[in-house]
């Protein structure tokens, strides 16, 4: 009985119990992936004090001002931002997550939405040496899954795992844009179709086989403690301000006259028994256009088109004069246009019936 | 989704009439709006699943295909982000066998990974994919089990059930109020666009991509807002539900009283699906001038406590109100009905008698959403019915003999201050619950709740808007407050109507209105600030 | 193979990316008070006189496109750089940029000298580092010499070049798509209206364009437009970087005028087909409609032939398909690809693309039906028109050609199934004890 009607009978005679059911609060139901069993498993994350101070750096906090003064909001530097994390991490934690998006000033469920819907952030710890082969058209064309086959074999794993010394990860991925070259991979983040003179180096018109797979390998294990380092942003560039408002960017907007004022192009005439017919093409911000006729050596006003007309006529105008026109934009007057004579009007082409 | 999606553009009364060609034939709709509302205008339904009126547009969902005549010929676009032009020419499924194949394909596609559990579903009756599917659907199933299905689902969650097939996370905890189901989910990012656009926390994101899709909020962070259980309005599907009402009651059992929250001078309008005679839920309802589409979690929920602890139904004489001065004070929820049965006392009383109104709880500030922040829900109708502040008669509480308390529960709402009213001799509280004012009283008289009475309020956008009654008064012996009032006064009200009448007497902004003339959006007074 | 004027090819294995060596080839020579006395109306009127055309697929008119830029909106403008070159098959990008990167600097400020652009982004796909190394190294050097940064060569105009690292959607080479992943969203495209042009990155007027776009300015520049437009056909000017992968002699990239003949393409710069016979060429990356051997003979590589034969030209990403091949399989792959790359926003494109994949799984392992490639050209004609960008139609376009013209190959691998006449059944879907 509800508690309220039990409250309800000590003075009410004749009460209509209404609720026969009591409410109930619903029992918390079993995960099913608790009673089945995960697809996949946990990732552990390292502790959040850890992550946040591996990126108390200098060098990070340099590099983090650097790229939010080239965006004129924060959050155009995330992607950016979250390389820098994976460049730590060699992958990106959930917290390295939210201190991106703290650092770009957005959500960090946003921040979760980018970091996941690109593939190229990994949300589990790979591999020193990431192998990266494309298994898109051109190189399925030329035999890209018997080589992933065979790499398989090689180091005893599937795409997408890791092997057990932690060396090596295999990942089928979409077109690397080197087409040409294959089959194709990436060793971590130099393209690779075979070592010459103890480089990678992916050479025209060499593509990747059994063999310089083999070497390719060798070459990473003899190289685990001299990994070729690169800067995950590919470098820094000196010398920018900003984008101009960014924070921390020195970079002034652009002057609006920076370039002179546009002339009138294309100017045409074409003379007949009215007068002499100009036409040009007018640039938008023509605020005030001159039509002047050659007079001797001196140049004189014949009129005043509007901005937006298409054409202009001069009624005294015949075959030979010579005209220019001078467009004004704003306040500032453009050079003169190119001198037109007039020629000939052809005679309208009468259709054929 | 973009962060720079616009809120569609709603047809009003004013919107300009313009002629456009639908399937071949002229109908005037209105001008300013998007193509799937005009249409609407003009009893043509076109189905969708993301677009929400109140919600920026996505288009993302690409069920409200209509054909548009354009240079190139006749092309397909989306009806929700078409902006309507005049003399546009637009073909539906009623002419158009592409539209209908289009809309069919699409239907076909949002289900090809949506799992075929209606018949525990708690959204299957009032489901928009039901709904379009009896449409548009396709409806002999191509699909085949070995093709399978790739349900959406955080990989966290993902598990192999007894048929060996892949799962997505069921009845994921996404916060204290909101049970998620991954599978059901068809990415239509409503509840995305609301918790960022509407109310400014982005706690979810949808996560992934292609069909590896999943609403997600950050790990280890819930899903917590004073609104977060809109989203399980706005969701079309069965994906997001709220914990309070799972499993119930299925929603086509229940009835739909319309209404008005009094929790707030804002007036939310609201629809209560009930039951064998209990609320089971409080949605939100429709009221683009009001709360558009948007409820608080603190009115949708004070429904759980409409029937607890519920004063009886005290068959009393007029009690003896003495020879000194009369102190009658009206509770926030008092509505419009009960403060002309106030005055009808106070006029019977004479001079000795003085009515206020209010409360001594604090104002807050309007949240933008479906809050004003004053508990105070007919603060705009007390004025209008000329009640002074409730503080005025704190101040001066000593001149009283006797205090009679309407749905105003001043000791529970400051229980120091209303320590004087303790020296009042007589002191009479009308009110539904037996909260600290009806235990302190002399005589208690248990009332009707506010979701139990029909009546009016006006909000603090000075909207006349009604109440209907609910039919789940737990003792019918139980009177409206306006009745019990009357009844002192020496001339008993028999209905709402004729209480009504009396409101129009009192207050002269309201003189002449009939409960039918008031829309069920409400009816804006003009110059109604007394 | 008559030897063709090299517009964007000149400095390759040159040793370009040093700036002293760029100059010495006549590099930044546009820099110049000629170009800093054109007004912008005039580089632009330029431009069009030069018929150039965008290069990265679509193939819009450039001049065009940047007459749209509003000028006066008191927004800045960007200038974006595509080079998400992520298309099966499409590698020029990847190349100019490694072995010129200069040449895109000097475009990029001839092109920003005509929109009156303060900013430009170069959007490089996360895969392509070394590209991005490259650039950044060029930046250095270009800023230590002066072309970018404030007062450029003693005028006022001042521009700022940044390199932007993606990370892994193929999607965002849709122009919509790129700013949004620019402004540090998910790439999904943007519906339209409005256009880049009008409100782009951060609601300003922004142009995007591709990397051979631009790396085509300081050459037009440098000579008469008239003389660029000759090279090409009337309606396109100019020469193309093709790019030749698959079952040819030397695949790569060549640098050709616009209407060459196919098979000059494949046997004179690319050295034949190897392996076997011509099957099939893609001519315009993987999402275009595959010609057969017959249909090669009469094909010219431009925009107009090849849209009469209901392919596309594309970004001139030929991919050579010898008769060894099955293109069942090879739609599987294209399966793969594009239900990965899917944004996930449009309904039919997220989960129609990955059943188009899985049902082509089922023909691939020998577990098809007779009925699935008519399923599959069904579900592939919902994708017609219906969604935001056309990343959707990539694969249903493919689905229906490909059934279409090889529709042998299909049933092959469908006969394999000893099962394949029996009807598929609805068999007792029971369903699991979670729902």
């Amino acid at each position: 009985m509800r508690e309220h009607i039990q409250g309800a009978v000590q003075f009410v005679a004749n009460n209509r119990l209404k609720f026969d059911r009591p409410v109930e609060p619903i029992p918390a139901l079993p995960d099913p992936a608790e009673t089945f069993g995960h697809v996949h498993k946990a990732v552990p994350q390292p502790p959040t004090q850890e992550v946040l101070a591996k990126l108390d750096t200098p060098e990070i906090k340099e590099r983090c001002a650097d790229l939010l003064s080239r965006y004129p909001v924060g959050q155009g530097a995330l992607l950016e931002v979250l390389w820098l994390v994976q460049g730590v991490f060699g992958w990106v934690p959930t917290e390295g997550i939210r201190w991106a998006a703290k650092v770009c000033g957005c959500a960090p469920a946003h921040a979760l939405g980018v970091a996941t819907f690109y593939t190229m952030y990994n949300h589990a710890p790979k591999g020193k040496f990431l192998l990266q082969f494309c298994r898109n058209i051109s190189c399925a064309i030329k035999g890209a899954q018997p080589l992933i086959k065979y790499v398989e074999n090689k180091l005893g794993i599937k795409s997408g795992e890791t092997t057990a010394d932690g060396m090596f990860t295999i990942l089928q991925v979409e077109c690397l844009g080197s087409c040409g070259n294959g089959p194709m991979m990436l060793v971590n983040d130099d393209f690779a179709t075979d070592v010459v003179d103890g480089q990678l180096k992916m050479k025209r018109g060499t593509t990747l086989t059994e063999a310089s797979i083999d070497r390719i390998i060798d070459w990473c294990k003899a190289h685990v403690n001299d990994m070729p380092k690169h800067d995950v942003l590919g470098g820094t560039v000196k010398g920018h301000g900003g984008h101009p408002g960014a924070p921390g960017a020195t970079a002034k907007p652009q002057v609006a006259d920076y370039a002179p004022p546009s002339p009138v192009l294309n100017v045409k005439a074409e003379a007949d028994e009215n007068g002499a017919t100009l036409t040009w093409k007018g640039a938008p911000e023509f605020t005030k256009l001159v039509v002047e006729k050659k007079n001797g050596s001196k140049w004189a006003a014949v009129g005043e088109p509007g901005v937006k007309d298409k054409a202009f006529v001069d009624a005294s105008g015949k075959v030979g004069d010579v005209y220019r026109m001078i467009a004004t934009s704003g306040e500032r007057t453009a050079k003169p246009s190119k001198e037109a004579t007039a020629t000939q009007k052809p005679a309208p082409v009468e259709e054929a019936k | 989704m973009s962060n720079y999606y616009n809120m569609p553009k709603l047809p009003t009364e004013n919107s300009p009439k313009v002629e456009i060609f639908v399937d071949d034939k002229a109908v005037m709709v209105p001008g300013d709006t998007n193509l799937l509302e005009a249409l609407k205008a003009v009893g043509i339904e076109t189905p969708h699943v993301c677009y929400h009126p109140f919600l920026p547009v996505s288009g993302n969902c690409r069920q409200c295909l209509v054909e548009q005549e354009g240079p190139r010929g006749r092309m397909l676009v989306i009806a929700c982000y078409t902006p309507v032009a005049p003399g546009m020419k637009i073909y539906t499924p009623a002419s158009s066998a592409r539209v209908k194949n289009a809309r069919k394909a699409t239907q076909e596609f949002m289900l090809v990974n949506h799992p075929l559990d209606c018949p525990i579903c708690d959204k299957a009756g009032e489901c928009t994919l039901q709904e379009n599917y009896m449409e548009a659907g396709q409806n002999e199933s191509r699909m085949r089990p070995e093709y399978g299905k790739n349900y959406h689902g955080n990989p966290a969650h993902q598990f192999v059930d007894a048929k060996g097939q892949v799962r997505g996370g069921k009845h994921v905890d996404l916060g204290p109020r909101v049970l998620l189901d991954e599978e059901r989910c068809v990415q239509c990012d409503r509840c995305v666009r609301f918790m960022r656009t509407i109310a400014g926390s982005e706690q979810l994101q949808l996560a992934g991509r292609a069909d590896h899709t999943y609403i997600t909020t950050f790990p280890g962070e819930k899903l917590d807002h004073e609104y977060d259980l809109c989203v399980t309005d706005v969701c079309p599907v069965g994906a997001m539900t709220a914990k309070y009402f799972r499993f119930q009651k299925r929603v086509w059992l229940l009835s739909h009283t319309p209404t008005v929250s009094m929790d707030d001078s804002l007036g939310a309008n609201i629809w209560l699906d009930h039951a064998d005679g209990r609320i089971y839920r409080v949605m939100p309802r429709c009221n683009p001038e009001v709360n558009r589409s948007w409820l608080s979690n603190t009115s949708r929920l004070a429904f759980q406590n409409f029937d607890k602890n519920r004063l009886p139904a005290m068959d009393v004489h007029t009690p003896a109100f003495g020879s000194g001065k009369v102190a009658l004070v009206a509770g926030g929820t008092c509505t419009m009905e009960d403060l002309a049965a106030i005055r009808m006392l106070k006029d019977s009383l004479g001079d000795r008698a003085e009515i206020f109104g209010g409360s001594l709880l604090k104002v807050g500030t309007p949240d933008g959403i479906a809050m004003s922040g004053d508990p105070v829900a007919n603060r705009a109708g007390m004025k209008l019915m000329g009640f002074a502040d409730v503080a005025d008669f704190m101040k001066r509480a000593s001149e009283f003999e006797t205090l009679v308390t309407v749905n105003a529960d001043l000791f529970g709402e400051d229980p120091a201050a209303s320590s004087v009213l303790e020296k009042i001799n007589c002191r009479v509280a009308l009110t539904p619950f037996d909260d600290a004012t009806a235990k302190k009283a002399t005589i208690a008289i248990g009332v009707r709740h506010w979701s139990e009475v029909q009546g009016t309020m006006v909000n603090s956008l000075n909207i006349l808007q009604k109440l209907n009654a609910c039919p789940v008064c737990p003792d019918e012996k139980l009177e409206p407050a306006f009745q019990v009032l009357s009844k002192f006064a020496g001339c008993k009200l028999q209905s709402a109507v004729e209480a009504f009448k009396k409101v129009g007497e009192y207050a002269s902004a309201l003189a002449g209105l009939t409960y039918d003339t008031i829309k069920s959006t409400g009816k804006l007074l003009e110059g109604g600030e007394a | 193979m008559a030897e063709c004027v090299k517009v964007c090819t000149a400095n390759f294995g040159k040793g370009a990316q040093d700036i002293e060596v760029y100059k010495k080839l006549g590099g930044y020579a546009n820099i110049s008070d000629r170009l800093f006395n054109m007004s912008q109306f005039e580089v632009i009127d330029y431009v069009q006189r030069s018929n150039l055309r965008g290069r990265g697929g679509a193939g819009f008119p450039t001049g065009m496109k940047w007459s749209f830029v509003p000028r006066n909106s008191g927004k800045p403008v960007y200038i974006v750089v595509n080079a998400d070159e992520g298309e099966g098959g499409t590698f020029k990008d990847h190349f100019l940029m490694l072995e010129d990167p200069h040449r895109l600097i000097e475009g990029l400020i001839i092109a920003a000298w005509a929109l009156g652009s303060r900013a430009a982004y170069i959007y490089c796909r996360g895969e392509f580092l070394p590209c991005i190394e490259s650039l950044n190294k060029a930046l250095n050097q270009a800023y230590a010499a002066g072309y970018l940064g404030e007062n450029i060569m003693g005028t006022k105009f001042c521009f700022d070049i940044f390199v932007h690292r993606g990370a892994g959607a193929y999607i965002c080479g849709e122009e919509t798509a790129l700013i949004n992943s620019l402004e540090g969203q998910k790439g999904q495209p943007r519906l339209k209206p409005p256009f880049p042009a009008v409100s782009g990155a951060w609601k300003s007027p922004t142009c995007v364009n591709n990397v051979e776009t631009i790396m085509a300015l300081p050459w037009i520049f440098s000579h008469e437009p008239e003389e660029y437009a000759k090279m090409g056909t009337p309606r396109a000017g100019g020469t193309k970087v093709f790019c030749i992968s698959g079952d040819v002699k030397n695949p790569g990239v060549y640098e050709a005028p616009l209407g060459t003949p196919m098979m000059t393409m494949i046997n004179d710069y690319a050295g034949g087909v190897v392996g076997g016979n011509l099957k099939a060429v893609l001519p315009g990356g993987s999402s275009c409609a595959p010609l057969t051997a017959e249909e090669c003979a009469v094909a010219t590589m431009d925009y107009e032939c090849l849209a009469s034969m209901k392919t596309m030209f594309g970004s001139g990403a030929m991919i050579v398909i010898n008769d060894t091949h099955n293109m069942a399989e090879l739609l599987n792959v294209l399966g793969n690809f594009y239900s990965h790359e899917s944004c996930g926003q449009c309904t039919p494109c997220r989960e129609g693309t990955g059943l188009l994949h899985r049902i082509l799984n089922q023909i691939v392992d020998g577990k098809g039906h007779d009925g699935d490639v008519e399923l599959m050209q069904s579900l592939s004609g919902g994708f017609g028109g219906v969604t935001i960008c056309p990343l959707s139609i990539s694969l249903g376009g493919p689905t229906s050609s490909y059934t279409a013209k090889f529709r042998a190959d299909f049933d092959e691998l469908i006969a394999k199934n000893p099962e394949h006449a029996k009807p598929r059944v609805q068999e007792n879907y029971r369903p699991g004890i979670f729902w």
